[in-house]
């Protein structure tokens, strides 16, 4: 059986194939996210078909999750993303006991069980602090792309200290730090440090091991070490950390009841 | 039943009663029932009235006690303009000294709560409390408390707190027949209004003793509601948890069944006391320990079969706030998947807490049998 999974993230959407058995995706497509959601997230399921030489027939399911999950008129169920992480991780470190996963505008910690199902989660509530759009400000600032504000956070030797997590408060921070003489790099340093400590409180004071860092802000460099230093235990990048989502739905669209 | 309260207020105030505005279920309206009053409940559930509110008070406060206060300032509570007198109450800081601002120009009594329900002086103290509140009310309407008319405001309110539970215990079944909204609309801002009951009695031939039957498809998760009160117009959450999937079979907050388990001995010698005794005993998060609450809580899940809890917190309810950690480890003692969800009127958040609501039912129907079998 052929799955499809879509992730509509608030900042990007991805979609993964999935055939039968424990192999690798058929395809994987990941895009920009827009106010005309419906149409990109055809648009990347047919980029995937095509990579795949598959026609949208062979598909038997499809489960939608992110942020735009309701708005996908061709998936056949809906599951949120904490589900479909959880499920996603299953497959790629199914030792893992903790979730850390950090995309555009949310920040989650999910607690597993043994068996790799969610025992409990926690994410941020109402603003945007702690996650990928906050790193989008700070690289706006800066004037770079996020992969290059990585690689500024790891020449970082004194990271300074940031306190506001509200974006618009830490903008205004920022601006001060800069004013002040502090380095770029280490006020970015800072910057994924203030993340790394926001997101790790979610867990509490015990953060259970193994620990896999997963959504979009995971590939960006020098945020698993924030996340190491807080939480003083090694965090692993999943594999491909953007998709976890989007390939935990197309596992769990091939379950009954999907 | 919301809807006619303010006709039935504005009727008995032109029969001779006193309208009066309670904020809390500690108030025992028994006595001002007693006292030829009509007890009104002034508790604001409106977003609408939190900015002119924040003029006076903190942002950062419970949106509960803003809204009320909004009311006060724009004058568009009938109930509360209607009211001649309002008893307040101790129990959180809040409202304590928002009560102040309200004092300035309405007429206000406000009755302390001891903070230690497990004290020797405590129950003795609260019994002076409500003894003052008598007096304030007798003076105030130039009436007489008899031990006659106690007992019929009693027995009103007996009758009304069982018509309200027998209603609640529909939800135990299987498959109940109403929504916990469903539910919640047969509170009303005015208690023992003779339609309502009606309304409550003719609900309840309809569907009491009769197991509805199997409608098929998916069962809905139970959920033990816990936490702070909803007021008229803040039904948002609740809203979200039964468009989630969800099915809220259990209330235990102050507009659930946490005021109306227990009712006043109307035979008691000393009647005055029996209403004290009653009220004392409210696990209120203001109290210190609360422990009644958590036993409560447990035994309700159980009697309710409840899959999950889910615990309402009001933004910068500090003591709800802090209690929730209480009822965490309660549920995590008995394995079901807990949620806390902090919020206050303003829709903003709303889905990004659906999202939290749909992947705690995710969790739950993973963990039923049918789903561990897979």
């Amino acid at each position: 059986m052929i799955t499809a999974g879509i992730d509509a993230g608030s900042r990007a959407i991805k979609v993964v194939l999935l055939g039968d058995g424990d192999g690798d995706p058929l395809a994987e497509t990941v895009g920009p996210q827009g106010i005309d959601q419906e149409a990109r997230a055809t648009w990347l399921c047919e980029k995937a078909l095509e990579e795949a030489g598959l026609s949208a027939s062979d598909v038997a399911r499809v489960v939608a999750t992110g942020y735009g999950r309701k708005k996908v008129p061709f998936a056949h169920r809906t599951i949120t993303e904490i589900t479909c992480h959880a499920r996603g991780i299953r497959r790629l470190v199914p030792e893992a006991r903790t979730i850390i996963e950090i995309g555009g505008q949310d920040s989650k910690l999910i607690r597993l069980d043994g068996r790799g199902a969610v025992r409990d989660f926690a994410m941020n509530d109402r603003c945007a602090a702690g996650t990928g759009r906050f790193l989008e400000m700070v690289a706006n600032r800066f004037d770079v792309c996020l992969s290059e504000l990585g690689d500024l956070a790891v020449r970082s030797k004194n990271p300074a200290v940031i306190s506001s997590m509200c974006v618009v408060f830490a903008e205004t921070e920022i601006i001060g730090l800069l004013a002040a003489g502090a380095p770029p790099e280490d006020i970015v340093g800072g910057v994924q440090h203030a993340i790394a400590t926001r997101v790790a409180a979610l867990g509490g004071r015990r953060v259970a091991g193994p620990v896999v860092f997963t959504g979009g802000v995971a590939m960006i460099p020098g945020m698993d070490r924030a996340l190491e230093g807080v939480l003083d235990q090694p965090v692993t990048v999943a594999p491909r950390p953007q998709f976890t989502g989007a390939l935990g739905a197309a596992l769990l669209a091939r379950e009954p009841g999907a | 039943m919301v809807q006619n309260c303010t006709e039935y207020a504005e009727a008995a105030r032109n029969r001779g009663l006193h309208v009066v505005g309670i904020c809390c279920e500690y108030t025992p309206r028994e006595l001002i029932l007693a006292a030829g009053g009509v007890p009104v409940c002034l508790c604001g559930g409106s977003q609408a009235t939190i900015p002119p509110a924040e003029d006076d008070l903190p942002a950062n406060l419970c949106p509960l006690i803003k809204s009320t206060y909004g009311y006060h300032l724009t004058k568009e509570n009938p109930l509360l303009e209607m009211a001649e007198l309002i008893v307040a109450e101790t129990t959180c800081d809040g409202k304590k000294k928002m009560y102040e601002l309200l004092a300035e120009s309405r007429a206000l009594h406000v009755l302390e709560l001891p903070q230690k329900p497990g004290d020797p002086d405590a129950a003795a103290h609260w019994r002076a409390e409500v003894g003052k509140l008598a007096r304030t009310l007798e003076e105030r309407f130039e009436t007489e408390i008899t031990r006659e008319r106690l007992r019929e405001a009693v027995r009103l309110m007996n009758r009304d707190r069982s018509l309200h539970r027998r209603l609640a215990r529909l939800m135990r079944r299987d498959r109940p027949p109403l929504t916990g909204r469903h539910l919640l609309c047969f509170q009303t801002l005015v208690a023992g209004i003779p339609e309502d009951h009606a309304a409550m009695e003719a609900f309840l031939a309809e569907h009491e003793g009769r197991e509805p039957e199997e409608t098929g498809g998916g069962a809905p998760v139970r959920v033990l509601l816990t936490g702070v009160p909803l007021p008229h117009g803040a039904e948002r959450v609740l809203d979200l948890i039964e468009e989630g999937g969800g099915l809220v079979v259990c209330m235990e907050n102050c507009t659930g069944l946490k005021p109306i388990l227990e009712d006043v001995d109307d035979e008691a010698p000393d009647l005055l006391q029996a209403v004290a005794d009653k009220y004392f005993h409210l696990p209120c998060s203001v109290m210190t320990r609360n422990e009644t609450r958590l036993s409560l809580l447990e035994e309700l899940a159980r009697e309710y079969r409840a899959e999950c809890i889910i615990e309402l917190v009001w933004q910068a309810c500090l003591t709800y706030d802090v209690e929730s950690v209480h009822v965490r480890r309660l549920a995590e003692r008995m394995g079901l998947p807990y949620l806390m969800i902090q919020t206050d009127y303003s829709p903003a958040d709303s889905a990004r807490i659906a999202v939290r609501v749909e992947a705690l039912f995710e969790t739950v129907e993973s963990r039923r049998p049918a789903a561990v079998e897979r």
